[in-house]
């Protein structure tokens, strides 16, 4: 192939360069953005969360700002913690939310009628950061010897032992002390006291909200600074190869103990503001879906990226929350699956017959279904409104939904995954009745179980779907390995 | 130019994999300012010999001493904060950190700030994360123009190979290193970018002031930069010497060609 | 010393330990062609016990069973081999093969994904109540012995079915044709494509035993205690890899000696550890840090040698 003379050639380093520094170099409006943040110091970039979050409380009720504002902030903190963890050092640890439970059971220890302590919230706190620091050391340290997978099933398994050993840590007799009711049971510990810094009684949502916000900026604003220092480059470069990294002077087995040490903290700290929110210590709050809640918002986020966790923590505990009423459920639901058909299919010609193929197919099918099967048709949709009437001439909606929608739900999930494996033909023929497919488990089944397995199938749809398409995450800039 | 101290000594160093004999009684010495090359067929036990003395691997006998301390048994990050840095034929950079970033995160072991004092940025902090931005360009600058300016903020990934193994060896001379093993620097190469690292080599020692301990298999390199070359064959010193001397030992040859003397003729 | 304590809680500890023997080996299988940890295991042994279920039911419940008592026994364990196979598979293809060549983590994230999905369908599907296998009728309620060694027909149907299927395997794995390709494609995937193997077909074979294994699994469990749960998988996969590392992750006979430890550990521990019955997961859990920190390759695993 002729070139002009004056380019250099494929494979040469020159060109290679040039090509990078043209993808690496942002374009358009969004790109003129993106180059304007990272232009800003730290302290700016969480000023710029900061502010709206803090006019928040004067702009909605006290349940939005509960049900919203709190628990987004929680989980932030939350996910923050994790991602020192996994994020910069690269250690999948699968037993994080035990370290959140020992700090809420720690501070309940320290200030509720359980043992009749009442201590003050300044002097708690550090009790309570440094005991699960200490036991983030103790679970760290084979972390040493394992690598990813069996570090993972060993955290894990931890987090498991936590459960059991908080669910019956009150039948246990020990030595010296003889028969003490450490955690509750089952029934957990009640009546945590609110913080209470030198007789300032942090006890109403938005002082807690206010609470909250400060420490996220705060670990927020320590992270950058870590992550910009020597401690956070070592914390990368082991994630990145922990042999090359211990090669070049960085002593891994210390720094992943430090990474377990600092997350664990960041951990038992919110668990100890959670428990002042909850006023209660309950074994099951530190299960395997917070676990996995907390992933995705850090997945969601990005694996190192600090500022994407604020915004997955957004997503991840605002959309489920929306979605509880069918009114918010409906449109959210449908315009994400509009989107994707928006962003996917082209060209617009395709769209229209897909669209138009959809909306004559369910005509079909209800015009069948009532003319042949009229038990198909005699229910109605959840909700009212026009929309949900028009609804009911569409879709199918059988009075008693239960058993036919079981079926269709698998039928689904066998056709979502047997979808992608046909030619280009096959699925543009089939997308109607898949998409009416559907459409018809979400208003038959999983609208119908809105506020209890919806949510986690959802998010475990997700992270199987973000992976696929976008392993590092919304504003991941780099695939993270784990070590 | 070459001293006479000391620097690097191997004694009776003996490593066997699973019965294999990979380095067998080598006893070998590197001496201040002095560019010495490893040579051998593959499977010689060159590389098991870097991975020994940088700590990977722990020697079933022997010692390894640099300036008259016995490394044995230190681990790798120990190793290299003494003075002893390397890299890798096959390149392990940190792919995701920016090129500046990698040289920065290898001076880890000689630097203190710990995490606590970082998060606050006490003036200590900020000083030493001055220094060490310093060093990073200076140990970049070393390479020219290769890796300067707007490359320093060009993600590891994005370089080409030649300056992937730039980026290595400055990597390794911030760990502010007495020694560099550098293995294979001139593989994959071509001709005019071989013809740099060689010169690239001498300015090291030159310049840098660097003790150099070379694996090569391009001889034309290994005869352009070497006070001295070793031959290894299966874990055994065939030949050590000048270049002339060991590029014509007749083990050496018959190690290569792998051909019995009766049958060349 | 209490003898017959001791057999009881050995045969306990044995048919405990048969499957999750059988369930180690489906992750054991598959970490070692894929090096992958597949969090969804657990989860298919659930689903296979519900599998079970329907076709017990489908057959006309365990008080009138269609056919006689073996036949139905019999379908039952097919339809759930099948369907759990054929699960196995399908998540594969969907979850782990678009991330074959992604960063470690991602594969791990999307099973995790996988493991929370299966498991609130089937809260969806099956509701949180405990459903009942009720199979007595079925089988009978018989006790047999051998001297002071107790056992139920489920569980001697346990222990030998599962001795049965491993030995299957085994002789699988190093006999015929799929196997001796499963075994390169585990030593090295990229060379054995070259060599003309189908890494796709053995890795979708591989799932399809695993997952099978495990389906098998949750029949028996689910014959031998009675009930069955949808958050049953989440513990029952967590021994299984237990036992897979204790074993050796990546070796058949280490996937069966781990389970048979696993087993029976947690079963002497719940007779004669001090509040074994509820804590019986804790000594579990610390018998398993002990092996990783004194022997981390497990039993019978080889000490990897890295290469740099």
């Amino acid at each position: 192939m002729e070139q002009p003379p004056d380019t250099p050639r494929i494979g040469v380093d020159e060109w290679v360069a040039s090509v990078e520094g043209k993808r690496e170099r942002y374009t358009g409006p969004r790109g003129a953005v993106l180059k304007r943040w990272e232009r800003l110091p730290p302290a700016a970039r969480v000023l710029v969360f900061a502010t709206p979050a803090a006019v928040f409380p004067f702009l909605t009720s006290g349940g939005n700002l509960f049900r919203y504002g709190l628990f987004t902030l929680v989980y932030a903190l939350l996910a923050l913690g994790l991602n020192i963890v996994v994020g910069f050092a690269g250690l999948l640890d699968l037993g994080y939310v035990a370290f959140f439970g020992c700090g809420a059971y720690m501070y309940a220890i320290l200030a509720s009628p359980q043992f009749g302590n009442h201590w003050q919230a300044e002097a708690a706190i550090p009790v309570v950061v440094v005991f699960t620091a200490v036991v983030g050391l103790l679970v760290g340290l084979p972390s040493r010897r394992l690598l990813g997978d069996y570090l993972a099933i060993l955290t894990l398994f931890f987090g498991q032992a936590f459960v059991v050993f908080v669910n019956n840590a009150n039948r246990i007799s020990f030595p010296f002390v003889g028969h003490a009711d450490l955690t509750g049971g089952a029934n957990g510990i009640a009546n945590i006291d609110p913080f209470n810094f030198f007789g300032y009684r942090i006890d109403s949502t938005r002082k807690q909200y206010y609470l909250l916000l400060i420490a996220v900026a705060l670990v927020l604003i320590l992270l950058m600074f870590v992550n910009e220092s020597r401690t956070g480059r070592a914390w990368r470069a082991l994630r990145e190869d922990p042999l090359a990294a211990e090669v070049m002077s960085i002593p891994v087995n210390r720094l992943k103990l430090l990474a377990f040490v600092f997350g664990a903290a960041v951990a038992g700290l919110t668990g100890a503001i959670y428990g002042t929110i909850a006023t209660a210590a309950l074994p099951g709050d530190y299960d395997v879906g917070l676990l996995i809640t907390v992933y995705a918002i850090m997945i969601l986020g990005g694996f190192g990226s600090i500022m994407g966790i604020v915004v997955g923590a957004m997503i991840v505990n605002n959309i489920p929350k929306l979605l509880h009423s069918s009114a918010n459920a409906r449109p959210l639901f449908y315009g994400t699956i509009l989107l994707a058909i928006l962003v996917k299919l082209r060209p617009w010609r395709l769209l229209a017959a897909e669209l138009g193929g959809l909306v004559a197919f369910g005509f079909a099918i209800h015009g069948i279904a009532s003319a042949a099967y009229p038990r198909l048709v005699d229910g109605e949709s959840i909700g009212s409104g026009v929309s949900a009437r028009a609804l009911d001439h569409w879709m199918l909606f059988p009075k008693n939904p239960v058993k036919i929608a079981d079926v269709a739900y698998i039928l689904l999930v066998a056709a979502i995954v047997v979808y992608p494996q046909l030619s280009r033909v096959w699925r543009a023929v089939l997308l109607p009745p898949l998409l009416y497919l559907v459409m018809f488990v979400w208003e038959n089944l999983l609208l119908v179980h809105i506020g209890g397995a919806t949510r986690l199938i959802l998010l475990g749809a997700m992270l199987v779907a973000l992976m696929n398409i976008r392993p590092q995450g919304l504003f991941g800039t780099a695939t993270v390995e784990i070590a | 130019m070459t001293g006479d101290a000391t620097l690097l000594e191997l004694k009776e160093l003996d490593k066997s994999f699973g019965g294999l004999r990979v380095i067998a009684d080598l006893d070998m010495v590197v001496k201040e300012h002095e560019i010495v090359s490893v040579i051998g067929p593959n499977g010689a036990g060159k590389t098991t010999l870097f991975n020994l003395i940088t700590g990977i691997y722990r020697p079933d006998s022997g010692e390894i001493q640099l300036d008259g301390r016995n490394l044995v048994g230190m681990a790798p990050h120990k190793i290299t904060e003494l003075g002893i840095a390397r890299t890798f034929q096959t390149l392990r950079l940190f792919l995701n950190m920016t090129v500046k970033e990698n040289v920065m995160a290898a001076q880890y072991g000689h630097t203190k700030v710990g995490v606590l004092r970082s998060m606050v940025r006490t003036p200590g902090a900020r000083r030493e994360e001055k220094e060490i931005h310093r060093l990073a360009e200076e140990k970049l600058g070393f390479f020219g123009d290769r890796l300067m300016g707007y490359r320093w903020d060009q993600f590891a990934y994005s370089l080409s190979y030649a300056n992937r193994r730039r980026l290595e060896i400055a990597r390794a001379m911030a760990t502010q290193a007495r020694i560099l093993l550098l293995d294979e620097p001139a593989a994959g190469m071509n001709p005019r970018e071989t013809h740099e690292i060689t010169e690239l080599i001498g300015k090291l020692r030159d310049d840098g002031g660097y003790t150099i301990l070379v694996i090569e298999h391009d001889m034309h390199v290994v005869e352009g930069i070497s006070d001295r070359v070793v031959a290894l064959d299966h874990g055994v010193k065939i030949a050590e010497g000048s270049f002339e001397a060991v590029a014509t030992d007749p083990r050496v040859v018959e190690a290569y060609l792998g051909l019995r003397k009766t049958e060349t003729k | 010393m209490n003898w017959s304590l001791f057999f009881d809680l050995t045969v306990s500890g044995l048919t405990l330990g048969s499957l999750y023997a059988l369930i180690a080996l489906g992750y054991s299988l598959v970490y070692g062609i894929l090096k992958l940890l597949n969090f969804a295991h657990g989860d298919v042994y659930m689903i296979g016990a519900f599998l079970g279920w329907y076709a017990l039911h489908a057959l006309g419940g365990p008080v009138n069973p269609t056919f006689t008592g073996a036949v139905v026994l019999f379908l039952m364990f097919v339809v759930a081999m099948l369907g759990c196979g054929v699960l196995g598979v399908a998540i594969e293809r969907f979850a782990y093969r678009p991330l074959r060549n992604a960063p470690r983590i991602a594969p791990l994230i999307s099973a995790l994904g996988v493991s929370i999905f299966l498991q609130n369908s089937a809260l969806l599907i099956f509701g949180a109540a405990f459903r009942d296998y009720d199979t007595f009728d079925l089988i009978g309620v018989k006790t047999y012995n051998i001297g002071q060694l107790f056992f139920s027909v489920p569980q001697l149907l346990t222990v030998v079915a599962a001795i049965g299927l491993m030995v299957a395997l085994t002789l699988f794995v190093a006999r015929s044709r799929l196997g001796k390709a499963m075994r390169s494609t585990s030593f090295d995937r990229e060379a054995a494509s070259m060599m003309g193997i189908d890494v796709d077909r053995v890795i979708s074979v591989t799932f399809f035993i695993g997952s099978a294994l495990a389906g098998a699994a949750g029949v028996m469990f689910a014959l031998v205690f009675g009930q069955i749960y949808h958050f049953m998988g989440f513990i029952a996969g967590l021994k299984g890899f237990t036992a897979a590392v204790l074993g050796g992750i990546g070796s058949i006979p280490g996937a069966m000696v781990g389970g048979l430890i696993v087993g029976l550990a947690e079963s002497y521990a719940t007779g004669y550890l001090p509040q074994g019955s509820t804590f019986q997961n804790l000594y579990v859990f610390a018998l398993l840090i002990l092996v990783i920190l004194i022997r981390p390759s497990g039993l019978f695993g080889k000490a990897a040698i890295s290469k740099v």
